[in-house]
């Protein structure tokens, strides 16, 4: 008989139903997208770190843990310094260029022989490596997003490129060009914001890092076959307080949606709230009524929240192919019951007040 | 006196033994209801004796304002009285709180509004349940095929308040009071939103549930004629009553 009555109350305004559940849907979509927007980007950004094949990274002590926005360049010639540490087969530098022109993406500077001693090469879908001061190298993803192909002009920091070669992607990065090149279009000669290291044997990395540390102390190290790990929003500084904020942001709408719901809800259920009690009814009871249709609301707002967030996935995804967002399981029930939670506070105060309404008054309600 | 069986001796073809008729099943003993209006008190009812036997039925009229239904939301434990006794079915409502009174409520009373006061999102069959499964006792198909029957509300039960006639709203609301067989059923001018036709049937519906099923009977009313249906009439002024007359 409850679940009678809820539904029946749920569907007697439909407009208003729709409204709330479409807040909880926002809600619970907005903090799937963020949360899969900012995972898939380390998680992917990450990958792509771990799959170029090097040992180690060593970075300036200024230099974020997302190299995506690494700029913080550090003289070239650390890497002749770290090639002759005992135990290093290999040191590649590599300077880091944003671009938001266009695209978002990070364009990896690279010396070609280099980055394929620390590496086990770039595999190759068409064209070649880098040969011409011009050339730029295209991983298949960036490749299918800008419509482009080998021997096609490609426009970066207000400079046309000459597409070498389309690359498989998981190498770093999806945009590669000489090094000297890029160093002279941003004013950075000389300069490296990163160096990979490839250690003469895997068992020897823990060595190396021994002694780049001493070499350059305050020069954070890290192993690349960690990185994985190491890129969690908790790591990135700012980045989890940035998810938390957002997360409050989004339940506070819906919070607010569902308080406004339920409230205007009470309102105009005055009079059947005095008739509830007329025939007995507890407070209990009206707030477990109210509480229920609230529940239900917001599980039908949670369902349409998770649609909405793979739909607004597959069209960021369409629009542009490079981005990663990652929806798991934990977080779309992590979302689901912040939007339970917050759809339930927001409910209680109105089935409070609903449960204290004296029926005489509420009875008399027009 | 009306003959003390219950909707559940109809039911069995057996009277009620458990019922005593002769202690008042309703009384109030000096009864006062204040209301406040900023800082002046208001009396709605002023010193109100007031006795019922199970199985009577009895009008209240009085003019507007004399304090018939504060009597009627007081006696049936929607407000609280300022000063005296309430005893229903020798239970003390004065000194329950909200819980025990609501309690009271859902066991003993059953009431009956003038505007129906159906839930508008459920049809005449869920205003009916509602009340057994605010009761408690769960849906009784039986019980629940006799209250509909004996109402005329058979072909109904579908139908949503918004589409019934206002008789037929009414009779919805007189089964949903009496579904769970409730010690007194209090009607607050049951009939002030019908027409003639239609009280007519309501009050015809009252008597049959008083003098069939001994249901006990407290109505409020405006309308003399409806006084007829009743054994007694009590008459209310400036918040007392001022007589009792046993009707012919």
């Amino acid at each position: 008989m409850m679940w009678q009555l809820v539904l029946r109350n749920l569907f007697h305004r439909p407009m208003r139903t729709l409204i709330g559940v479409m807040a909880v849907a926002v809600e619970v979509a907005l903090v799937i997208l963020i949360v899969g927007l900012t995972s898939g980007i380390l998680q992917e950004t990450a990958k792509r770190i771990e799959g170029i094949g090097a040992d180690l990274m060593v970075q300036s002590p200024t230099a974020p843990m997302l190299i995506t926005f690494s700029g913080s360049p550090m003289p070239i010639k650390i890497a002749d310094k770290l090639a002759e540490l005992k135990y290093v087969r290999a040191v590649a530098p590599a300077l880091l260029q944003f671009n938001s022109t266009g695209g978002v993406e990070t364009v990896w500077g690279i010396d070609a022989k280099s980055f394929r001693e620390v590496s086990s090469g770039f595999v190759f879908l068409q064209g070649h490596d880098l040969q011409d001061p011009d050339d730029i190298l295209v991983d298949d993803w960036q490749a299918k997003a800008k419509h482009v192909k080998v021997g096609d002009t490609y426009n970066l920091f207000n400079h046309k490129w000459n597409v070498a070669g389309v690359v498989e992607h998981g190498k770093g990065a999806r945009l590669f060009v000489p090094i000297a090149t890029l160093q002279d279009l941003v004013g950075a000669h000389d300069k490296a914001s990163l160096f990979l290291v490839k250690c003469s044997h895997p068992d020897h990395t823990e060595d190396v890092i021994a002694e780049i540390k001493d070499l350059l102390p305050n020069y954070p190290v890290r192993p690349l076959k960690e990185f994985m790990t190491l890129m969690t929003s908790t790591n990135i500084p700012g980045l989890e307080t940035f998810i938390n904020a957002m997360i409050a942001l989004a339940v506070s709408i819906g919070l607010l949606v569902i308080f406004l719901t339920m409230y205007t809800t009470v309102l105009e259920r005055t009079r059947d709230i005095g008739v509830l009690k007329s025939l007995g009814a507890s407070k209990v009871l009206i707030v477990r009524a109210l509480l229920t249709e609230t529940t239900l609301l917001c599980v039908l707002g949670i369902a349409a929240g998770v649609g909405l967030s793979y739909l607004v996935r597959a069209g960021f995804l369409a629009l542009f192919p490079t981005l990663s967002i990652l929806i798991t399981p934990e977080w779309v029930l992590r979302a689901g019951l912040i939007a339970l939670v917050g759809a339930v506070l927001g409910a209680s105060y109105p089935a409070w007040l609903a449960s204290r309404k004296d029926p005489v008054e509420a009875l008399s309600y027009d | 006196m009306a003959i003390t069986v219950t909707i559940r001796s109809l039911m069995d073809g057996k009277p009620d033994p458990e019922r005593k008729p002769l202690d008042p099943i309703l009384k109030t003993e000096n009864l006062w209801k204040l209301y406040h209006a900023g800082k002046v008190e208001v009396p709605a009812l002023r010193g109100v004796n007031f006795d019922v036997l199970p199985g009577e039925s009895v009008a209240v009229m009085g003019p507007s304002g004399c304090g018939k239904s504060s009597l009627l939301y007081v006696i049936g434990g929607l407000a609280r009285a300022s000063r005296g006794k309430v005893l229903v079915d020798g239970n003390d409502l004065t000194a329950m709180g909200d819980a025990e009174r609501t309690k009271l409520r859902r066991s003993k009373i059953g009431f009956v509004f003038q505007r129906f006061n159906l839930l508008p999102t459920l049809t005449a069959r869920g205003n009916i349940a509602i009340a057994q499964y605010i009761h408690g006792d769960g849906y009784d198909p039986h019980r629940f095929d006799v209250v509909t029957k004996m109402l005329g509300l058979e072909g109904r039960l579908h139908h949503r308040p918004s589409e019934m006639s206002g008789g037929e709203q009414q009779r919805v609301a007189i089964a949903r009071a009496i579904i769970n067989e409730p010690k007194i059923l209090l009607a607050d001018e049951p009939t002030g939103n019908l027409d003639t036709k239609n009280s007519d049937i309501v009050l015809e519906m009252l008597r049959r549930l008083n003098k069939d099923l001994g249901q006990t009977i407290v109505m409020i009313t405006h309308n003399p004629e409806a006084t007829t249906y009743f054994d007694r009439v009590v008459h209310m002024r400036d918040g007392i009553i001022v007589d009792g007359v046993p009707a012919d």
